[in-house]
């Protein structure tokens, strides 16, 4: 048997007009707020906004094999995640706070042969040349190096 | 829009919207318990989670992560309703605001947290198609409440989201960003970051780069569709035309970036603004539906 209504005729004609403008308020609230002030799950929606030009310094963690190539490492090796943008962060802010050797040790413990060496740099890559002609790194810096235990 | 179509759309938006949230919850229950294992310096706590000092309870997460999944799946399929929806709605807030508290905020699953918050509170979303329905056991049904308010709530909510996008593109760049040159830089910097960090890139960067004529156009093109997304709300038709644009945007972005809304590229996001009440009756004339109906009839 059907319970009794929860709602009466005025009240839903009011939900009709007061609700959408509601919504638009809430959505609309982060434009109160600094354009990089971001949060979840009212953002700004800052992503994609800046001109980052065309040359950029990447914090990375690669790998050394044991012929000596570089080898580029998943996001679960440096950080623990399959989120891309969340490695890359946890990157930037260890070499930011001087917790580069943490990491390299970090890493190295969840590295595997054929890999012998880990290390945390930077590379400042020509965005243009590197996706067109593969072209590497204009300078490398190196802030950690350590050892895989194998 | 009559009453009838307008409760099978909410309805129809109720299951669409809560099984994304169980299936994505599902799918991504191995990357939300990965949380645990992170080192606590890192947990920047956001949004509704504003207040913590430190990571939750390991136990907490787990039974969070096992929780949303189940209580989607309920709300999806009308069980218990007015229970299932509020706790599926919640939990899904709260493991995505959860995700978003490491440092890193991404903006995929903002809308859905929105959405399904509408979608709880409108009871009504569980009178038709629903566990409930066929129990008989669904109050709305003989209230004057047609969830249009839902409906039009949620369509707002997609199309703010959408408008706050652009105007954050003119807040942070001004008319630049309709050059060309701020778009094809990201691109190119998202792609090259996913190289360097172990992730798969997209093929198409290198042809974007070469395509220096279609900079602007795409610039302009998205800079549209976001500042005039509040067009989809004057008229059916508009909207329609506008919620496919902006599917359209979402697969360009997957295209070049290997960046995927999976909530927009299923068109969920916009879904309020689609007729997707014909969407159960076309499903019930396939062989797995017809399936469906008689077995349901048989009960």
């Amino acid at each position: 048997m059907a319970e009794a209504p929860i709602y009466d005729g005025g009240m839903v004609s009011r939900l009709r007009r007061l609700a959408p403008a509601l919504a638009a308020v809430v959505v609309l609230s982060p434009l109160l707020r600094a354009p990089h002030s971001d949060t979840y799950p009212l953002s700004t929606y800052p992503m994609f906004t800046a001109n980052r030009g065309s040359i950029h310094d990447f914090v990375t963690v690669v790998g050394i094999d044991d012929t000596g190539v570089v080898v580029r490492l998943s996001p679960k090796l440096i950080a623990g995640t399959d989120e891309v943008v969340l490695a890359s962060v946890t990157v930037e802010r260890a070499v930011a706070r001087g917790r580069a050797e943490g990491l390299c040790e970090a890493v190295a413990a969840r590295t595997a042969s054929p890999i012998t060496e880990v290390v945390v740099r930077s590379e400042t890559v020509d965005l243009v040349a590197h996706i067109v002609d593969g072209a590497p790194a204009l300078a490398v810096v190196e802030h950690a190096r350590c050892s895989v235990t194998p | 829009m009559q009453r009838d179509a307008m409760i099978k759309r909410l309805a129809a938006l109720r299951i669409l919207m809560f099984a994304y949230a169980a299936i994505w919850s599902a799918v991504r229950a191995p990357h939300l318990l990965d949380t645990t294992d992170l080192d606590p310096i890192r947990f920047d706590p956001v949004g509704p989670l504003w207040f913590l000092t430190a990571p939750l309870p390991d136990g907490l997460v787990l039974l969070l992560v096992l929780l949303t999944p189940a209580a989607a799946a309920l709300a999806a399929v009308g069980w218990h309703y007015r229970a299932s929806a509020p706790v599926a709605a919640f939990a899904f807030l709260m493991i995505t605001t959860y995700r978003n508290s490491w440092g890193q905020l991404f903006h995929t699953e903002n809308l859905a947290s929105l959405q399904l918050i509408v979608l709880a509170i409108a009871t009504v979303a569980g009178s038709q198609w629903s566990m409930d329905a066929r129990r008989g056991s669904t109050r709305s049904q003989t209230s004057g409440d047609d969830g249009s308010w839902a409906v039009n709530s949620m369509a707002v909510l997609a199309v703010g989201t959408y408008f706050l996008a652009g105007v954050a593109k003119f807040r942070i760049s001004g008319w630049d960003w309709v050059s060309g040159d701020t778009l094809l830089h990201q691109v190119l910097f998202d792609n090259v970051r996913k190289e360097l960090l172990g992730d798969p890139s997209s093929p198409l960067a290198a042809w974007f780069v070469g395509q220096t004529w279609l900079m602007a156009p795409a610039a302009v093109a998205s800079m549209i569709l976001e500042l005039g997304a509040p067009v989809a709300l004057l008229h059916r038709r508009a909207g329609q035309l506008w919620a496919l644009a902006a599917v359209g945007f979402h697969i360009g972005v997957l295209a070049l970036m290997y960046i995927m809304f999976p909530y927009h590229l299923l068109a969920l996001g916009v879904a309020p603004l689609l007729p997707v009440e014909n969407l159960a009756p076309r499903l019930a004339r396939t062989a797995v539906g017809r399936a469906w109906v008689r077995r349901s009839a048989a009960c």
